[in-house]
């Protein structure tokens, strides 16, 4: 099988620091990337790039072999991008806001209006469809990104915290859905802190820290014989200290 | 400053503990608050100043600024009829502290964060409670007594050591007709309003302070000069005795006896018991029922917040108002064009940045046109006469170009240009057939209107031989615009953050790019102070409108590469 998405040797930097480091990866159609990583590990860099929002970075990134920078505009109308917690022009109401994105996709009002009532529907958010969203919770802003991202029936979904700030009942919601879009042969790049759900829903397992990836394959792969979960695995790679000694580090220094 | 406000309102300690609060949580809230008092924008300076790096010592400019508006309250009591201009001090001073109290007071007011920072902590009642008055009175004295001191030392030299201890007393008294009328429009706002408005009203109440602290800077050093103005007799206003400021200038008859007739001094009385009985009432009626309704604008902040699936009014948009999906289908083709008119018709309605920069610049128009005209010393009503034959509707036409420059620049800047990041991400070919999607739509919805205006009144004015200025005036000002936001703010709508030091290269760029335009400008009044000239105005509107058909055009084909792009990195 081709990859759907391939970057290599990809490289970004911010003035002097680099927070990509030489970053080469393959993504196959229909697979589940679960990327993982500490905070300012580079993935929200990463997923910028994929998504076409960064293009000053060097090595190369590649859709269905030929490189994005060449036709930009055929990645992004096949990808839909769910950011996490991002800005949102929240003077605007659900509806006025998913109408503004789905013209930027170039699709008719009628398909907006449906598609996006039936996912807001879904989302629990029917009554609050005109509502101007400055006064939404974060949970109800993350459903309005959410459903902006799937609007024009992406073929690569790249989410990146999808369930920040989401209630349980939301996150089960959300959970489900990576797994029918899985089912329906979606691509899924899906960058979150939430091990246990990228554990479950992924076919492949990438761990990136300081700009480089430093583990990549299955979750038994990763395992490597042993029954250590996700967590441990990415505690013991990202910061090689004892997590427990330092909570108890901390309790000790409010005692004194 | 600051610090020695906090050590003489803490003097007396006793006192505060008496009163039940405790002084050392007393000193920490008040300290906090005067910190954040002198970190936040001012509200005549909050279009500019909003999310900027804050001015370490905003109390000290607060207070010098307070210190130079008083100078312009002065003016009127040059005038002949001493009594008039004492009236006139006193009416303008209100209005100030007014229009500056409910502008500004009501973030210090309403601050929600007390409810998360303080209540959760172990602050009694009392505390808290004195903390709020006393910030008041500190923020009070700091705008009251500066702004008062021109007035002071005005009167003080000229009418006797008598005058200079008898002011504090009537701006004491003016001070509490002030705290009444804010209390009173507080409350009725908040009676009429629903609590989610609230906002946007004192928006509005800023907006209308900054034209009316503006119109008094233009206006007023003018009138001086104005022969009419000067002449002006109290006696003249008979209604202007039902005013309290008129009982406060009468309450001088009781240092200066022989100016004043038998009913000015029964009046006076008025001065001093008219401000008790607000007290009385401010007290009695209007704080519980104003701390009640706080209470309640607290409780719709924190709870009221959008549930899921619950159908709230307060921020709902109503679905009757359509009028701009059909400007929007009627005037652009292109769904990207469409969606950019879109957006910017959305996001002007809705923003208080936007309003706060914006609606003032329409207000600026009449009355420079107001300052300009009455230049000469002739009273106004010859000068109207004269309008006719004169050319002033040349500036007047030209003069709506003021809000091209703060519309245009608040069409690509704004505080969430973060959001920005759904044009990146999106398969957009050509980013100008958004951004000229954008400029009709503000084009259409402030400027056109405000032009019909102003041309109705040149139409109205300067009769039919008028039209053709009208329409040169406007392809003109058209042109004026697209060069500019093609040179000085080739940008997406909403997606730049502004910072100060692009300005300064901006304010270049915008002087070179206007010279153009503004020498049509020129050319366009030579045309009509020439008049076997006309003929010329119909070349220039020709040669006008290929050159904004040209410029149309390149917006319009804006690429990627061409387009200045936001750093969304972090």
């Amino acid at each position: 099988m081709k990859p759907i998405l391939t970057l290599q040797n990809v490289s970004k930097q911010y003035g002097d620091k680099t927070v990509l480091n030489d970053v080469t990866l393959d993504i196959y159609p229909g697979q589940v990337i679960g990327y993982i990583g500490p905070n300012g590990a580079g993935k929200s860099t990463t997923v910028k790039i994929l998504t076409g929002v960064i293009q000053d970075y060097t090595g190369t990134v590649l859709l269905n072999g030929v490189d994005i920078k060449e036709d930009i505009l055929a990645l992004k109308q096949m990808i839909g991008y769910v950011p996490e917690l991002a800005d949102i022009y929240d003077l605007l109401t659900p509806n006025e806001y998913l109408h503004f994105v789905g013209a930027l996709y170039h699709m008719p009002d009628a398909l907006i209006k449906e598609r996006s009532g039936r996912i807001l529907k879904a989302f629990g958010l029917q009554d609050n469809i005109d509502q101007r969203m400055d006064r939404f919770s974060k949970g109800m802003r993350q459903k309005v990104l959410l459903t902006s991202g799937l609007l024009h029936n992406p073929e690569i979904v790249i989410l990146d915290e999808p369930m920040s700030g989401l209630d349980a009942n939301a996150v089960i919601v959300v959970k489900e859905l990576l797994q029918v879009l899985k089912q329906e042969g979606k691509t899924i790049f899906y960058c979150s802190h939430m091990m246990d759900v990228v554990e479950r829903v992924s076919d492949r397992i990438v761990l990136i820290d300081k700009g480089t990836i430093i583990a990549n394959g299955t979750i038994e792969a990763l395992r490597a014989g042993s029954d250590s979960s996700l967590e441990k695995i990415f505690a013991q790679m990202t910061t090689g200290e004892n997590l427990n000694a330092t909570a108890g580090d901390i309790a000790a220094a409010m005692k004194g | 400053m600051n610090k020695v406000l906090l050590f003489l309102i803490l003097l007396p300690k006793g006192l505060w503990r008496m009163l039940g609060a405790d002084v050392a949580q007393l000193r920490a809230v008040l300290g906090a608050k005067l910190m954040l008092d002198d970190r936040r924008p001012m509200a005549m300076g909050k279009g500019q100043g909003a999310k900027k790096k804050p001015f370490k010592f905003m109390t000290a400019l607060s207070v010098l600024i307070s210190v130079v508006i008083g100078f312009m309250y002065i003016i009127p009591l040059m005038m002949t009829d001493k009594f008039m201009g004492l009236w006139l001090y006193f009416t303008v001073f209100l209005l100030m502290l007014s229009f500056m109290l409910i502008s500004d007071f009501s973030t210090v007011l309403f601050d929600k964060r007390d409810n998360s920072i303080l209540l959760p902590r172990p602050v009694n009642e009392r505390t808290l409670l004195l903390s709020r008055l006393l910030h008041m009175f500190i923020y009070l004295f700091r705008i009251v007594f500066p702004m008062s001191l021109a007035g002071w030392v005005v009167l003080g030299y000229a009418k006797g050591w008598a005058a200079a201890l008898w002011f504090p007393v009537m701006i004491l008294q003016l001070t509490v007709i002030a705290l009444f009328l804010v209390n009173a429009c507080y409350l009725m706002i908040l009676r009429f309003a629903k609590p989610g408005r609230f906002k946007d009203i004192i928006n509005y109440f800023q907006i209308a302070f900054s034209v009316l602290f503006f119109a008094c800077v233009y206006l007023m050093p003018r009138a001086m000069n104005n022969t009419d103005f000067q002449e002006m007799k109290h006696t003249d206003y008979a209604w202007a005795v039902y005013t309290p400021t008129y009982w406060l200038s009468a309450a001088w008859s009781w240092i200066e006896t022989d100016k004043l007739s038998a009913a000015t001094k029964w009046i006076s009385i008025l001065a001093i018991v008219g401000p008790l009985l607000l007290v009385w009432l401010i007290v009695k009626y209007l704080s519980p029922s104003f701390a009640k309704r706080i209470g309640n604008i607290d409780d719709e902040r924190t709870e009221g917040k959008a549930e899921e699936g619950a159908t709230i009014a307060v921020t709902a948009v109503a679905k009757k108002d359509k009028l701009y999906l059909k400007l929007a289908a009627l005037l652009n083709k292109n769904p990207l064009s469409k969606a950019g008119f879109i957006i910017a018709w959305l996001q002007t309605t809705r923003s208080r940045n936007f309003k706060m920069r914006v609606y003032p610049t329409f207000a600026y128009v009449p009355v420079y046109f107001v300052y300009l005209i009455s230049q000469s010393k002739k009273p106004l009503s010859e000068v109207w006469e004269g309008l006719p034959q004169s050319s002033t509707h040349i500036l007047l036409l030209y003069m709506t170009s003021f809000i091209v420059l703060q519309l245009l620049s608040m069409l690509v800047y704004s505080d969430q240009y973060k959001a920005s990041w759904v044009y990146y991400s999106s398969p957009i070919a050509r980013p100008g057939d958004v951004m000229v999607g954008a400029f009709k739509g503000v084009w259409l919805k402030y400027f056109i209107p405000m032009f019909a205006v102003v041309s109705g009144f040149v139409f109205w004015v300067w009769g039919i031989g008028s039209l053709l200025d009208i329409a040169l005036a406007f392809i003109n000002i058209t042109l004026l615009a697209l060069s500019v936001l093609r040179i000085a703010y080739r940008r997406l709508p909403f997606s730049a953050m502004e910072r100060m030091n692009e300005k300064g290269n901006r304010f270049f760029k915008t002087m070179f790019v206007m010279i153009l335009p503004m020498g049509l400008g020129f050319g366009h009044y030579w045309t009509t102070i020439t008049p076997w000239l006309w003929w010329m105005k119909l070349v220039f509107i020709l040669l006008s409108s290929i050159l904004l058909w040209l410029l149309w055009d390149s917006y319009k084909h804006t690429s990627w590469d061409e387009v200045k792009k936001v750093d969304l990195s972090s």
